[in-house]
């Protein structure tokens, strides 16, 4: 049922953080409306996050893709598993 | 589905500067060659300083590439059931183990002969370890990051991590000035455990009862990680396809230079480092240079410096050492791994000058630096010089001052789920 309602598309930027905060922000982020969020779009520069987060993501059920948008910045892209 | 979110997002950047991918390439080319002028210009005089440098250079680019985190192994699997980087350390403690083992014979062929294999991280197990695990866990789980993450880190641009550092030579002035009350409190009466010795195991007794202890604290990891449901995914990597001659180069070169490496790699590497390292010299550690950098400035303060009691003849991360000068041996290991971290940034494209937006994180830099300081002197070494060489050393004190990091890592992250 959610499926069909869901569509909400949300970002996150923690840009400056570093661990733990980038996944625990995602986390809660993912764990607060996991039911109608369908992308979660997180943006970071911290390296370690691109294997930390995830691992997080997947068991959440939402699928990973990365991007390099710019020289030290990527954007994680957080797609709900239909 | 084409969300222009990026473009916004990186323009709100104010606190933080960016470097043109292609500048950072130049730029990395630039720190090579400067970097391999300096160990041409030591090698002149000092032949192994110079050899020392080098290993460093690659320790820190192998540290940059597998983004190398004691602390995070120690606290992610408190908090989120994660043994990633954990895996890792067990791996490199592992092949350490068996070249170190091999190295130690040599220097001393009987075990019971009462002494033990000279520059081998053999450190006193007491009151003193465990006080200085389990604070050194707190202050690494605070500040983000231990020493050795910190000192790589700083390299690729983190601010927060300056801070960190000269918490920690801060953390390591205040150790000194308290040390002699430390030694006569419990350090003086201390006993350094050697496996090989002291339980008489030998070398092959004492190698097995640690990659033993290893694998069985392996098994533990991957329990835990079952228990919580987390996985270790394959991500799928857009791969360019390799259509030309260079997207070939560049397929071929991505791996070691642009992509993260597979963190048992990093370990491995990091295992073999050490062996080498304590082939020419002594084993991996960060800390004595640190040490020194504290001394020196309580020199300067006019302070009246207390003559430390005992250290001299305790091995490990002192920063006593023979050579005189500003080049020595531990500066070139701590030193030496920054061009190595910052080129390891700049390949791949990865350095950035970070700032935190959040006033709480400079605040626990430079908290957890001083916590890491006071331990790490306390202990003679830190994650690297008391635990990464202290169990191949095969010396008691390296499991316990492991025990103690994960008592003070599951108390650090109680805290920093509290700071937001």
């Amino acid at each position: 049922m959610a499926k069909e309602q869901m569509g909400e598309i949300s970002s996150i930027d923690v840009r400056g953080e570093i661990c733990p905060y980038p996944m625990m922000k995602t986390n809660e982020e993912l764990d607060k409306n996991q039911e109608y969020l369908s992308i979660l779009d997180v943006l970071t520069d911290h390296p370690p996050a691109l294997s930390t987060i995830p691992p997080q993501a997947l068991k959440r059920g939402f699928d990973v893709d990365i991007e390099e948008v710019s020289a030290g910045e990527w954007r994680i892209r957080l797609t709900k598993i239909n | 589905m084409n969300i222009p979110v990026e473009k916004e997002a990186s323009k709100a950047s104010p606190l933080s500067l960016l470097v043109p991918r292609s500048m950072q390439t130049r730029m990395g080319f630039l720190v090579l060659i400067s970097t391999a002028l300096i160990g041409l210009f030591v090698s002149q005089n000092q032949s192994v300083v110079a050899a020392v440098w080098v290993i460093a250079n690659v320790f820190g680019f192998t540290l940059q590439r597998s983004r190398f985190c004691f602390a995070s192994a120690f606290r992610d699997l408190f908090l989120f059931g994660s043994g990633h980087n954990m895996k890792g350390i067990i791996v490199g403690i592992g092949v350490s183990t068996i070249g170190f083992a091999a190295i130690m014979s040599w220097i001393v062929p009987n075990t019971n002969s009462g002494t033990l294999p000279s520059e081998a991280h053999i450190l006193p197990v007491g009151i003193s370890v465990i006080v200085g695990g389990i604070v050194f866990g707190i202050g690494m789980v605070i500040a983000g990051g231990c020493v050795s993450g910190s000192l790589y880190r700083m390299a690729e641009g983190y601010v927060a991590s300056w801070i960190t550092i000269g918490g920690v030579i801060l953390g390591l002035a205040a150790l000194t000035m308290t040390w002699n009350w430390w030694w006569d409190f419990t350090i003086s009466t201390e006993p350094k455990i050697w496996l090989p010795s002291s339980t008489n195991l030998g070398y092959t007794g004492g190698v097995a009862v640690t990659l033993i202890g290893l694998i069985l604290i392996y098994l533990l990891v991957i329990y835990r990680e079952n228990a919580t449901g987390i996985f270790t995914p394959d991500i799928a990597t857009k791969k360019r396809p390799a259509q030309d001659f260079q997207s070939r180069i560049r397929n071929t070169l991505d791996p070691v230079f642009k992509k993260g490496w597979n963190v048992a790699l990093g370990g491995a590497t990091l295992g073999v480092l050490g062996i080498v390292l304590y082939t020419i010299h002594m084993p991996l550690g960060v800390t004595g240079e640190l040490m020194r950098a504290s001394q020196l400035g309580l020199g300067w303060t006019g302070l009246d410096v207390p003559v430390l009691n005992g250290l001299a003849d305790l091995g490990g991360c002192t920063g006593i050492s023979d050579d005189k000068g500003l080049i020595t041996h531990t500066f070139a290991i701590t030193v030496g791994l920054l061009p190595g971290a910052l080129m390891g940034a700049l390949f791949a494209g990865e350095f950035k000058l970070r700032l935190p937006n959040n006033w709480r994180r400079y605040v626990q830099s430079l908290g957890g630096g001083l916590l890491m300081g006071y331990a790490a002197g306390l202990a003679v070494g830190c994650t690297v010089g008391a635990l990464f060489s202290a169990i191949p050393s095969l010396s008691l004190s390296g499991w316990v001052f492991g025990i103690a990091l994960a008592v003070g890592a599951f108390t650090g992250t109680q805290v920093i789920k509290r700071i937001h």
